[in-house]
């Protein structure tokens, strides 16, 4: 089996020939490479030749043309400051002056700040690894775009203060996220991870979530599987168990769990939906492979009968981690089988 | 003691009802209640609900943000000119450090421990370590929280305890949170304390300081 088949067959709870591995690496991979941050998230080449070094060295089962979280936003006229080896963070927001989010207009996927150097990246992965490896490229979540486009602390004022809006800023952003994603999938990208952490339970209640981001998830999700998306695979971190009965609903077939959430209680909670997850993030920087090895066997054993597993950190593997800890994480499916 | 005076107050707050809460704060002013009895069986009341309903598991950003707008502008009409340190539990210095340009968890722990009845100086974010034990000396807090939103950060987390002991500043407490130091042990990060939440720190800081106004 090749990745694309065996993440598939995991997806649809078949038999594979051994449990999918998907280190979140992202950053790590320019780190690996020494090159730094700050260039490796602004030259779409020169992340695929990190993606594709790192993919060499581990053997997992996916590459990310994961820049940051403020592709989309700089695309749309957000000021941006580029921290020597750091990811870059919003300075200004796109509507911080109180612009309405229909003066902006959609930004055109193959002109638009950076946008057009992440579908170079997913373009070379393609190329080079075909279905060898997963080819992810990343959308933002509705909710989170539209964080990244007004400020987070705007943005939840404005759920109280103005919900007509934060829905309409909403809908704007989902729209915003169908095009990229499309643009995603056309340029080689088996799939887009929906990137949305502002949706965690840690930042608005469950009920927010069902209101605003669920229906919205849903349309984008029903977006990418009509332009052919191998799976809508939804990353959410944090405390999640109160949102993911809303999962399915949403049509997410691969379901990001966080090293905080109790992996029994999501598969309960999602039957048939694929999880992914869950080894801490702070572990591939502070622990060692012997602990790496034991936490993923944990979890292998404990989802070997139930299938639908994909073994990956809870998050982002951070930049800074030991590449043996990350390599532990490979070795450990291997040796399971 | 309970202060029934105080109820509108604390449901206003609760509700995230800016106005209300400043309008019942207004009218328990003119009713000859003093500010430091109204944060006290008002302010603080309120936050307490609050972080009784919120555990690990209901625990959202948007609930304490409204409530914490609503308490920022009723300390604002009762203190216009900043919170009398003499009437304050005890002060604590907050900051992202520097390399983390994230405020929001720093900014939320200072509203919960205002409405906490802590006097707050905020070091802001990206906040050099040299600066943050500048004001350590200029305030003599109780303790210094310190919220991290990425890994990077550790190395330098790992060096306030030792940099305030420089300056012989070891009395004071050092307590971390946020999502990435909460991954964390107090003993892997060099601090006193790693908090889960906000109200976490709170709970934590009110044990060292006695639970009571200076």
């Amino acid at each position: 089996m090749n990745s694309v088949q065996r993440t598939a067959a995991a997806v649809a709870f078949q038999e594979t020939d051994r449990v999918p591995v998907i280190a979140q690496v992202f950053g790590h991979a320019a780190t690996l490479a020494g090159v730094a941050l700050d260039d490796y998230v602004r030259h779409g080449e020169t992340l695929a030749a990190c993606q594709v070094a790192a993919w060499r060295r581990y053997g997992y089962d996916a590459v990310f043309a994961v820049m940051d979280a403020s592709v989309e936003t700089e695309a749309m006229g957000s000021l941006l400051r580029y921290r020597p080896n750091q990811y870059p963070v919003v300075e200004r927001y796109a509507l911080a002056d109180g612009r309405d989010c229909r003066e902006l207009g959609l930004p055109d996927p193959q002109q638009a700040g950076r946008m057009p150097e992440m579908l170079k990246t997913l373009g070379i992965l393609r190329r080079e690894l075909g279905d060898e490896a997963l080819v992810v490229g990343c959308v933002l979540g509705p909710f989170t775009l539209a964080a990244q486009l007004l400020g987070l602390e705007t943005t939840l004022y404005l759920a109280i203060d103005d919900p007509p809006r934060l829905e309409q800023l909403m809908d704007f952003a989902a729209q915003v996220v169908i095009s990229f994603g499309r643009a995603q999938l056309q340029a080689g990208a088996h799939l887009p991870v929906v990137f949305d952490p502002a949706a965690s339970p840690a930042v608005v209640p469950a009920s927010f979530f069902r209101e605003f981001e669920l229906p919205r998830l849903a349309q984008v999700f029903r977006a990418l599987t009509a332009e052919g998306a191998a799976a809508n695979w939804l990353h959410i971190a944090g405390p999640v168990a109160a949102i993911l009965p809303y999962y399915a609903k949403a049509g997410v077939q691969i379901a990001n769990v966080d090293y905080c959430v109790n992996v029994a209680e999501a598969a309960k909670l999602l039957p048939t939906t694929c999880l992914d997850g869950n080894i801490k993030s702070l572990t591939f920087v502070e622990g060692n492979p012997a602990g790496i090895e034991s936490e993923a066997q944990s979890l292998l054993r404990m989802l070997r009968q139930r299938g639908g597993f994909v073994l990956s950190s809870g998050c982002e593997i951070p930049p800074e981690s030991r590449p043996e800890n990350i390599a532990a994480m490979v070795d450990a499916v291997r040796a399971s089988g | 003691m309970n202060d029934s005076r105080m109820s509108s107050l604390i449901a206003a707050i609760l509700d995230g009802d800016c106005a209300e809460a400043v309008s019942q704060a207004e009218h328990l002013v003119r009713g000859g209640a003093r500010p430091q009895h109204i944060v006290i069986q008002g302010v603080e009341a309120a936050m307490t609900a609050l972080d009784a309903k919120c555990t690990v598991q209901h625990f959202n950003l948007l609930e304490i943000m409204l409530a914490g707008r609503a308490v920022m502008e009723v300390m604002k009409f009762l203190y216009p000119t900043g919170m009398v340190t003499a009437e304050s539990k005890a002060t604590v210095l907050v900051a992202s450090l520097e390399g983390d340009v994230h405020d929001l968890g720093k900014n939320i722990l200072k509203i919960v421990l205002i409405g906490g009845g802590y006097h707050v100086v905020d070091c802001g974010k990206d906040c050099p370590l040299p600066k943050l034990v500048e004001a350590a000396e200029t305030s003599r807090p109780l303790a210094v929280g310190i919220s991290g939103l990425i890994t990077s950060i550790i190395p330098s987390v790992r060096q306030v305890k030792d940099a305030l002991l420089l300056r012989k500043l070891e009395r004071v407490k050092v307590i971390a949170g946020g999502a990435a130091l909460k991954q964390a042990s107090p003993g892997e990060l060099n601090v006193d304390f790693v908090a889960e939440s906000a109200f976490d720190g709170l709970h934590y800081l009110d044990r060292i300081a006695g639970g009571t106004h200076e």
